[in-house]
């Protein structure tokens, strides 16, 4: 049946006003990283809807030793550096830890309450632990250091990369790996080489999801990171002067550079995100 | 090359009994059918078989020797699952090398020994193709492939047929069977369709709630059913089975107003014999179940209502009610010729001979009147 035509027209503006209300945050970061002081500061009390003046001098700010502006924050290239390490590292535990766990979760059953145990560490805010984790850590020494954040960050994660990776091993037909088996694997032969391969699909989508969570992590990295560990976002905050208060330029230009990692990531493992690779191997 | 022994196997799923106390001797060369409803235990015991499961109690022997102890790998059987199991990122050609090169074996060999299953199945021109982009027909084939490359001695076929077309099923049948005698394999092959069962195998393991039921020839499960389960489940349309009690040389059956099926004087004392109390079931294959329009010739007096029929082409089923029961249906198969009215009282026959008489008690086979 054909649609109306002020239906349709309706449809489109909807569309229209939702896609504005979503991209308007990242056109602003965009545009404001462009401007030069004048345009980005509020003192003015105008508004440029879009740099008159382009100039990338918020860039130079940030990567500069001293910015000029704010006495407390040093050059972006060290927590840029920190980020990569730790969202790093912890992704790569959350994923070998989640992997190996949601395989045993989801062929053997194995853990007994221990899925939804994990899952109940979901159902407050990691920030409600952090006080008594920072006191721990400082105990033992870790705070402001790459492990005390890397622990934390794979264990925060871990709930999602074990259900999302137990979701994806359940849609795997287990007669595959016992086709493996019989054709003279042994169990961790047939989880290699058949279960991994079919996986690999979910392994990137968890691995990039666990990413974005740690890349983007504040509280934590706030709390838990003085000065050599601070992480992209932390920094960020940072970015601010008694006289012009938040620098507002500099902030949407290291957000941007912040933008650039998960949106590699994302494109390196595309043909991976489609879902449904196991689908036809089983005729249902 | 291989005899299979199941020693009293028992398989337990938490407090579910999937497998209890099956024992079933397999000979060399022999294809045996494991026919069951859904549950009834028989992949189960399959995979007690391949080793995929371990039994909680009792012993497999192969050639007499305990095989409980032995990887899946190294028992020297091959699996084709129901759902065929393909590696779809795997070629056709890796897939079904894929048993060789976990045995380490030479490249030259493995391509030598794809190529050659590779034309015996037809399928040497697929060998290069994605085997995620392969028909269900093709990947039943190289599924086949598969679990033949590494010549197995026991061959273990998961209903490998269900879910193809019916034409391709009839097709592969044969095929299947061909292919295990030139092998000279030992074959088990899991079944609910009994079609299958009764075409392919020498001897059929019927089980039913885990329990091994009746081990036999196509035939005898057909004629000599053991027990009430058999006798239903083997045979289509299923049988006829009217609940009555055995008096004074007759059968009275309630299902019908004047219900007396007489037993010929000579059997007497075998029904008798036969039974541990006097209430019975008597079981009548719809193909022996006869609708008549008139009860010339015949001792029985079975009235019996048309509610409704199918006509098949080379045969006609007709259902009825009988006229004292409307809750109850009796089949009978009749010629591709035969034109039955809607509504009509006619009367049914059957020759005393294919009666299959049930202890309704124990619900075993009592007896067979030949």
């Amino acid at each position: 049946m054909e649609q109306k035509l002020y239906v349709r027209a309706l449809k489109f503006f909807l569309i229209i006003v939702v896609t504005i209300l979503f991209f308007f945050p990242i056109y602003w970061v965009f545009s404001m990283a462009f401007k030069p002081f004048p345009e980005w500061t509020a003192a003015g009390g105008q508004i440029f809807w879009y740099p008159h003046h382009p100039t990338i001098d918020n860039f130079r700010a940030i990567f500069s030793r001293k910015l000029e502006m704010s006495p407390i924050a040093g050059t972006a290239i060290r927590p840029i550096v920190n980020s990569l390490t730790v969202s790093i590292i912890g992704t790569g535990i959350a994923m070998v830890v989640g992997v190996f766990a949601a395989y045993g979760i989801s062929r053997h059953k194995a853990g007994g309450n221990l899925p939804f145990m994990l899952l109940q560490l979901r159902m407050f805010p990691p920030i409600a632990i952090l006080i008594p984790i920072m006191i721990m850590w400082a105990f033992l020494r870790m705070i402001d250091t790459w492990y005390g954040l890397v622990i934390i960050y794979g264990v925060v994660t871990l709930p999602f990369s074990v259900w999302l990776m137990k979701t994806f091993f359940d849609d795997i037909p287990k007669e595959l790996d016992e086709a493996a088996i019989v054709d003279g694997c042994s169990n961790i032969g047939a989880f290699f080489k058949v279960v991994i391969p079919l996986a690999k699909g979910g392994i990137a989508s968890t691995a990039l999801f666990v990413f974005i969570l740690n890349w983007s992590d504040f509280l934590i990295a706030l709390i838990l990171t003085d000065r050599r560990w601070t992480t992209i976002p932390v920094h960020i905050s940072k970015l601010q002067s008694a006289m012009v208060g938040a620098l507002y330029g500099p902030k949407a230009a290291l957000a941007m550079i912040a933008a650039v990692p998960p949106i590699i990531f994302g494109i390196m493992i595309q043909k991976y995100l489609v879902r449904g690779l196991t689908f036809g191997a089983i005729k249902k | 090359m291989a005899h299979i022994v199941l020693d009293s196997l028992v398989k337990r799923f938490g407090k579910q009994t999937a497998v209890d106390k099956l024992s079933l001797e397999i000979k060399d060369r022999e294809f045996i059918a494991l026919l069951g409803p859904s549950g009834c235990g028989k992949t189960t015991t399959m995979n007690m078989i391949s080793g995929l499961l371990k039994p909680d109690e009792g012993d497999i022997y192969f050639d007499g020797q305990s095989v409980i102890g032995t990887p899946p790998g190294k028992r020297g059987v091959g699996f084709m699952f129901q759902n065929y199991a393909v590696f779809t990122f795997l070629n056709v050609y890796d897939n079904i090398g894929f048993g060789l090169k976990i045995r380490k074996l030479e490249e030259d060999e493995i391509r030598r020994r794809v190529n050659e299953v590779a034309r015996l199945l037809q399928i040497r021109h697929l060998l290069s193709m994605s085997a995620s982009a392969l028909s269900i027909n093709d990947m039943q084939r190289v599924a086949l492939a598969r679990s033949m490359i590494t010549e197995p001695k026991i061959f273990l076929l998961d209903e490998p047929l269900s879910n193809l077309d019916a034409a391709l099923r009839a097709t592969m049948r044969a095929e299947l069977k061909k292919i295990q005698q030139e092998a000279g394999q030992t074959a088990v092959y899991v079944t609910h369709d009994q079609v299958e069962a009764m075409s392919l195998a020498d001897r059929i393991a019927v089980m039913n709630f885990a329990v091994l039921q009746q081990y036999d020839t196509p035939y005898n499960v057909y004629n000599r059913p053991t027990n009430l389960f058999v006798a239903n489940f083997i045979g289509s349309p299923t049988i006829n089975f009217f609940e009555g009690v055995y008096k004074k040389g007759a059968f009275a059956v309630s299902d019908f107003k004047d219900g007396a099926i007489p037993v010929s004087r000579k059997f007497h004392k075998d029904v008798e014999e036969s039974l541990t109390q006097e209430r019975v079931v008597v079981g009548v294959r719809p193909e022996h179940l006869k609708v008549r329009g008139d009860k010339k010739g015949s001792s029985l007096n079975l009235k019996a209502k048309i509610v409704s029929y199918e006509p098949l082409g080379s045969k006609t089923v007709v259902y009825m009610h009988p006229d004292g029961n409307p809750d109850v249906i009796v089949k009978s198969v009749m010629g591709s010729g035969y034109k039955p009215k809607l509504g009509e009282i006619n009367f049914i026959d059957f020759e005393e001979k294919n009666v299959y008489l049930f202890d309704k008690q124990t619900e075993d086979l009592a007896l067979r009147f030949s």
